[in-house]
């Protein structure tokens, strides 16, 4: 397997093994978690797919070590698990920080 | 052009900052102002990914086009735009998430209002 296509898998199920074992914030179960994850790939097809094409890139990726699946545009297939590792990591570690300042079980009077 | 041509990525991700920043406004999204927070999710995400650019480049995953890039580099040829993607993307992200937690807040309130409400 190429090796970008290894790492991505790697991180994807690290980030979710995270969650499941460490976070414990329940966030996979929530639409407000699915709803961001759909927005943000909606705009990272703009945003990476500029980045990525092949007419004129911006980040030239090893054709050894990606699966050569490139979709939508020129997108390596592997960028959307980059993505989802980095940006489930962000809101994880955020939700924590937030949690912690204002435990969400605490019923806010007024 | 060529000038402007090597921010190109900077341009791009500023761009992705520019059309987030309504939400922490028009939709109260409050990540800005919870600079401790970001700071807080933002700094082991920069850690980690600096880190897996930087295993990319060593092992030719990936390389840089020096037409779009400044050519600023940080530690093993890392280019300060990759740093900056790492903050900017992140941030994108918790304001997209805070700002669909309140579109969501306000929809079940306003149905909870409907409910109560007969003329609604």
């Amino acid at each position: 397997m190429p090796e970008y296509t290894l790492l991505t898998l790697l991180a994807v199920v690290a980030v979710v093994a995270a969650e499941l074992i460490y976070f414990k914030s329940g966030i996979f179960a929530t639409a407000q978690y699915w709803w961001t994850m759909l927005i943000i790939f909606a705009f990272q097809i703009p945003v990476d797919g500029w980045l990525t094409k092949l007419s004129a890139p911006i980040v030239i990726y090893n054709p050894d070590e990606i699966l050569g699946l490139r979709a939508p545009w020129d997108i390596p297939i592997e960028d959307f698990g980059f993505g989802f590792a980095m940006v489930t990591l962000a809101i994880l570690l955020w939700r924590r920080w937030v949690d912690r300042k204002s435990p969400p079980k605490e019923v806010r009077q007024g | 052009m060529g000038g402007v041509d090597h921010f190109q990525y900077l341009l791009l991700l500023a761009c992705c900052l520019l059309i987030t920043l309504p939400l922490e406004f028009v939709l109260s999204a409050r990540v800005y102002r919870r600079a401790v927070g970001l700071a807080f999710a933002i700094i082991p995400v920069v850690i980690i990914f600096s880190i897996w650019d930087i295993v990319g480049i060593l092992r030719d995953h990936w390389s840089y086009s020096t037409r779009f890039t400044t050519g600023w580099t940080l530690i093993f040829g890392m280019p300060i735009e990759e740093l900056v993607f790492f903050v900017v993307v992140p941030i994108c992200g918790l304001l997209t998430y805070e700002a669909v937690g309140q579109v969501l807040t306000l929809q079940r309130r306003r149905s909870r209002v409907g409910e109560a409400d007969p003329y609604a």
